[in-house]
């Protein structure tokens, strides 16, 4: 099970799973675009965020919740991302799987 | 400040998921605050829009994504980004698949190349011609004035001097208005002085010249009024460019004087390096008439130009000269009768004859434009066709169709860009080949001094390139994307040529080439029957062989009849020794020349039976003239050296006068006078006709004189400035020197003008129509070469599609005959098809070129006839390659391969 979701998830849902761990409670669209600029200097489109949050919930990775609506967002609700343990298993199984094949790779990085 | 989001809302509505619509507003709404704090409400409310657009974009992009199965992940990655990734990926796949069939691209690119560069290059001589304001501030408001005198089918003719100063009197619609002398009676003035003697072109323009126009002289002034009166004229104006000639830009040389013509000018004046004109004048000098010139009306050698008062329209402008005209009309009535003033924009004036043609150039490089995009089209519909399973398979694994179109789409923009980008580099390269053809006659019409491919001209081309890749690639993505194709994956097994309708299509756009290709041709054709019959009109004399040249005798010193008589009698006599020349003559104006001096006309013992003053063209020649140009002598003598002023006066008239003013009698014996002196001439003979305004126009009345008796009627200019023809023996180019050497022995300060050719004069006349037909032709040509060539591919296609379907009908017994029969049937039908809806068009369209044919009707059924024969020629033989390929087919190898 684990080993099929490593092959379905591409790069960017894979950044999005992993900005989304990382920011933990606080996870909603804004942050994690903001995360993923931080971390890869990538600056990703607004629309790609939404609909990769949506799809990722779409495929059983994510769950959403709308927390209570707040007066700076026009008195609109945030919708709040967490991660599934299916996601965490991807994630972890698609770590395990890098680092494998990276493994004794290190002095063939080193060459100039 | 939160009004912004009720609206992002609704456009949200329509494009994204209801349960995602609050929170990304609410997003939105959060940055929106952070922006606007770091910012400013502008450039967060610009964001907020820009954000909000691109969002419900690519939300509205997505939406299929959410109906279908999941595509795979580079696929969708790919529709994750902006649409301008999308984009961009399209471009990027578009290049990799045309670079993968480099035969179609180059032909698709090129064809379009010749179109859209043939358009641009046509474009910019249209807009520089007709559309681009002339270099006049409010050049819309410059009018020229002319006089209608329709008796002689003149809507717009010359004016004469008393009319001109009746208007400017009794005028209130316009702030300034002048006048300028049409053709300036003695040519060019012989500039002399400092420097070697120099042959300068003068315009003569009244001292509201510059205001009308709204020209500022860049040093010293312009002209004042008292300095149009005979005795205080002596000022000129020097072009920026004379100045810089002849005086080094010296700014003191305002204040200094000239010699023109032995005559001295005091220098008043520099015009601006950009002032602008039609004749190029090197020198402005006020026009001054004198006591006797200004009350002459049936004279016309005056071009009238006004500027309309501030607020005038040109209508009340048009409707205040009637009025004072209609008064002339009744108080002159001699002169002026049905005589009425009229306006139109100078432009207009400038331009005349030009636009028709122009814009038929441009009809016919549409044309050519849209010939080469069906042509495209008809590719792309083939290889649309050879894409069916790919885009089938697509299709079954959850594209949108909206997606494949725009993927094709882009394909076909990108050829677009190609062939307008190789088109206007085309354009840019025959610029200066197209300037070269333009005739000398063209030297006076506006804007082509600066003939290039600028920022207005590279917009339309972009704009049509686009418009272009539009046209072409919309047919064939529709066609290619429709659902009904997807059928065709089992079409294709079968070996069936793709669905009904692309079949329609691609045979419509075939007949739509063909149709535009035989109005193009038939335009052309009319064009080349025009020009031909053209060449064939005789001018009335024998050109071959005959040399001219101008020469102007400066009025300081040949003011006297006598003078400029011994002149051209030593000039004369130094010549007839040459053996290289066979006779020498002389005229005051050549065939061909178009002047409008005419004179009145009045017979002996006759009065007046019609309303209109009886006219005639007033021309002074000399002894031996009639000879030399080969114009035949109908009747009675030439002029000898015995017809002098002491002698009794005497005139030659032409043949159109005869038959107009003598339609049955003998007009030899008669007496005439011509113009206001009232000095009888005996007509000693009948000579024949020429043509004297253009080979397209007939013979006017005429009446020759001898140059050894004096005429006085048309100023004192008149007899000084003439025409030497000289017929030579062998090279024209072999008496150059020895007409300088004789005029330069008689008179060393008498400089001679060109000496040309006759022939290369007559081919001067007919030179617009040489372009025009040349250039229609070539569009002509290229038109049926791309038609021919989209004919071809078009049944080399099917044969190759229906290789099965053939190899069945042999296997089954049908004949090679019967074959060939099955494909000529299908490209005969569309042939015809097409010429008939081309005739059609034609005979709609050549109408237009009503004005530009000559002995030939826009209909004459036997060009059409010819070009509809000659386009069915060339569709038999484009295919004919993929018919014989058809019989040629093994039923074996044809059923072995499907």
């Amino acid at each position: 099970m684990a080993a099929a979701d490593v092959v379905n998830l591409g790069e960017f849902e894979h950044m999005v799973l992993l900005a989304i761990m990382r920011l933990g409670e606080d996870a909603y669209a804004v942050p994690v675009r903001d995360e993923i600029a931080r971390c890869t200097g990538r600056d990703v489109s607004r629309g790609s965020i939404y609909i990769t949050l949506d799809r990722l919930e779409t495929k059983g990775y994510l769950k959403s919740r709308l927390a209570d609506p707040t007066p700076e967002r026009g008195g609109r609700a945030k919708r709040y991302y967490a991660l599934r343990p299916r996601a965490v298993d991807a994630l972890k199984e698609s770590r395990r799987a890098l680092v494998a094949l990276w493994s004794g790779l290190e002095a063939v990085l080193a060459q100039p | 400040m939160n009004d912004h989001f009720p609206v992002v809302l609704r456009l949200f509505a329509r494009c994204i998921p209801g349960d995602l619509r609050e929170p990304i507003a609410g997003d939105l709404h959060e940055e929106y605050l952070a922006i606007r704090e770091r910012q400013g409400a502008g450039r967060a409310t610009a964001w907020l829009w820009w954000q909000s657009l691109r969002l419900a974009v690519t939300f509205r992009w997505e939406r299929a994504a959410h109906r279908r199965p999941l595509p795979p992940i580079g696929d969708e990655l790919r529709g994750l980004g902006s649409m301008w990734d999308g984009l961009r990926q399209d471009i990027v796949f578009g290049v990799r698949m045309l670079r993968r069939q480099p035969g179609f691209t180059a032909v698709a690119i090129f064809a379009l190349a010749l179109g859209i560069g043939a358009t641009t290059a046509i474009f910019s001589v249209v807009d520089a011609v007709l559309w681009r304001p002339l270099p006049f501030p409010h050049a819309d408001r410059v009018m020229s004035l002319a006089e209608q005198r329709p008796r002689e089918s003149r809507w717009f003719g010359v004016v004469a001097p008393a009319d001109y100063f009746d208007w400017q009197r009794d005028s209130r619609s316009f702030s300034a208005m002048a006048a300028y002398a049409a053709q300036s009676p003695s040519g060019a003035y012989n500039l002399t002085g400092e420097g070697e003697p120099e042959r300068v072109r003068p315009l003569q323009a009244t001292s509201q010249f510059l205001d009308v126009i709204g020209v500022r002289p860049a040093l010293g002034r312009g002209f004042r009024a008292e300095e149009e009166t005979v005795g205080r004229h002596r000022v000129v104006l020097l072009s920026d460019a004379l100045w810089r000639r002849r005086f080094a830009a010296d700014p003191s040389a305002v204040g200094r004087t000239v010699a023109f013509d032995g005559r001295t000018f005091e220098i008043i004046g520099v015009l601006p390096a950009q002032f602008w004109w039609p004749s190029h004048p090197d020198i402005v000098v006020p026009l001054a008439l004198d006591d006797h010139d200004r009350t002459l009306r049936a004279a016309h050698f005056l071009e009238v130009i006004g500027r309309l008062g501030d607020g005038v329209p040109a209508d009340r402008a048009r409707e205040e000269l009637r009025i004072i005209g209609r008064r002339l009309a009744q108080e002159f009535p001699a002169e002026n009768a049905n005589h009425l003033p009229n306006l139109r924009p100078l432009r207009d004036a400038l331009v005349g004859d030009v636009r028709t043609m122009l814009l038929v150039m441009l009809g016919a490089v549409a044309f050519v434009l849209l010939i080469a995009c069906a042509n495209v089209a008809t590719l792309l519909l083939a290889r649309a066709a050879a894409r069916q399973k790919e885009v089938s398979i697509r299709t079954a694994v959850g594209a949108a169709r909206g997606r494949l179109v725009q993927q094709m789409l882009t394909e076909s923009l990108v050829i677009a860009a190609a062939g307008g980008a190789t088109g206007v580099l085309l354009a840019a390269w025959s610029l200066s080949a197209l300037r070269a053809l333009l005739p000398a006659s063209f030297a006076g019409l506006p804007g082509l001094d600066h003939l290039a491919i600028d920022l207005r001209v590279l917009t339309v081309s972009v704009t049509v390139s686009l418009a272009t890749g539009l046209l072409f690639g919309v047919l064939p993505a529709l066609a290619a994307s429709d659902e009904r194709l997807a059928v065709s994956l089992n079409e294709e097994s079968r070996g069936g040529t793709g669905s009904v309708r692309a079949k329609r299509l691609r045979a419509g756009l075939v007949v739509a080439e063909l149709a535009l290709s035989l109005v193009l041709l038939a335009g052309a054709s009319l064009l080349v029957v025009s020009f031909n019959n053209l060449l064939n009109v005789s001018p009335g004399f024998q050109p071959a062989q005959l040399v001219i040249t101008r020469v102007t005798l400066p009025g300081s010193r040949y003011g006297e009849h006598p003078r400029v008589v011994a002149f051209f009698d030593a000039v004369f006599e130094q010549l007839a020794v040459a053996p290289a020349i066979q006779r020498v003559g002389a005229t005051t104006s050549l065939p061909l020349d178009d002047s409008d001096s005419r004179l009145e006309l009045t017979i002996e013992h006759r009065t007046a039976d019609s309303p209109f003053p009886v006219r005639v063209h007033p021309r002074v020649v000399s002894t031996g003239y009639f000879q030399t140009m080969g114009i035949p002598l109908l009747r009675g003598r030439e002029f000898t050296g015995h017809d002098v002023d002491t002698s009794g006066r005497v005139a030659i008239i032409n043949e159109a006068s005869a038959r107009r003013y003598w339609p049955n009698e003998d007009p030899i014996g008669q007496r005439i006078s011509i113009g206001e002196t009232a000095e009888w001439r005996e007509i000693i003979g009948v000579v024949g006709d020429t043509r004297d305004e253009g080979l397209d126009a007939d013979a006017d009345p005429a009446a020759y004189l001898p140059q050894h008796q004096r005429f006085e009627s048309l100023g004192t200019g008149f007899e000084r400035a003439v025409t030497l023809v000289i017929r030579t023996t062998g090279d024209a180019a072999s008496v150059t020197p020895l007409i300088r050497t004789a005029v330069s022995n008689v008179d060393r300060q008498v400089p001679i003008g060109l000496v040309r050719r006759m022939d290369e004069f007559i081919g001067d006349s007919i030179a617009p129509r040489r372009l025009n037909f040349v250039l229609v032709s070539a569009f002509a040509l290229v038109a049926l070469a791309l038609t021919s060539a989209g004919l071809y591919g078009v049944m080399a296609y099917l044969v190759t599609q229906r290789t099965r379907e053939i190899g069945v009908r042999m296997a089954l017994g049908a004949s090679r005959t019967q074959v060939l029969a099955l494909v000529l049937r299908e490209a005969g039908s569309m042939t015809l098809l097409g010429i008939a809806i081309g005739v059609a068009g034609a005979l709609g369209l050549t109408r237009f070129m009503a004005t530009m044919l000559f002995g030939v009707t826009a209909s004459d059924p036997a060009v059409y006839a010819g070009v509809s024969l000659l386009l069915a020629v060339v569709a038999l033989l484009a295919v004919a390659v993929p018919s014989s390929r058809a019989t040629r087919i093994d039923p074996l190898v044809a059923l072995r391969d499907s």
